[in-house]
């Protein structure tokens, strides 16, 4: 399978530390070769979320294969869909996971690492909704 | 031509999450449908997450199983990797 460009992955978090957290342990999972990208908190660096993070992450995620967005709660989910929703360039294809965070971002993380276009990352992370944990 | 293939590995350490990634990537470069069993549980070696939940443990024995063209060089690359990511310290 090629792996030239990998799908890219933005994680929205109303806390940066949970969002870089969380881009940390899938980065590791995903084996160093995927391009993870966080919009934590709001501009002012308190809790809360920032259309304008979202917009600088995608461009940092895109690799040119496309680009799957997981938000985390909220109303990180209204300011990804503002965003989609406006008429302005974004990556393409993009899509937007309704997936837990944690487990999504992994199972997306090991989905792109293996070369899955946007399709099979975003059905990875979906899976993780009936993913057990015990 | 369609193969069935199956090994046995006796876990030497516990499979967590990071070797439980590095399964499911390798698992995700063959054509073969790849299973591990543990017991009665049974997880698609290709996710990572349902590799992660079977919840497998040191000296737990781990059915690795394939089905397909390359059954039998997944098992074997799979059990290798399984033998090895789950040592201690690995």
């Amino acid at each position: 399978m090629s792996v030239d460009a990998t799908v890219g992955i933005v994680l929205v978090s109303h806390s940066a530390a949970l969002a870089d957290g969380t881009a940390a342990l899938a980065g590791q999972m995903g084996g160093g070769k995927v391009r993870i990208a966080t919009a934590g908190g709001t501009d002012d660096g308190r809790l809360g979320t920032s259309i304008h993070k979202v917009r600088r992450a995608l461009a940092e995620a895109d690799a040119g294969a496309g680009v799957i967005v997981l938000p985390d709660l909220g109303s990180s989910v209204f300011t990804v869909r503002a965003l989609v929703a406006q008429d302005e360039p974004l990556p393409e294809p993009l899509e937007v996971a309704d997936a837990p965070f944690v487990e999504g971002a992994v199972a997306a993380a090991v989905a792109a690492a293996t070369g899955g276009d946007v399709k099979a990352v975003l059905a990875a992370a979906q899976e993780a909704r009936h993913a057990r944990k015990l | 031509m369609q193969e069935n293939c199956e090994a046995v590995v006796t876990l030497t350490g516990d499979l967590h999450a990071r070797p439980a990634a590095s399964l499911a990537i390798a698992a995700a470069m063959f054509e073969s449908q790849v299973a591990l069993h543990v017991g009665d549980r049974r997880a698609d070696a290709k996710s990572v997450l349902s590799v992660m939940g079977i919840g497998a443990t040191s000296g737990q024995q781990v059915r690795v199983q394939a089905e397909g063209p390359d059954a039998a060089q997944a098992v074997e690359a799979l059990s290798e990797l399984l033998a090895q990511a789950t040592q201690v310290g690995a």
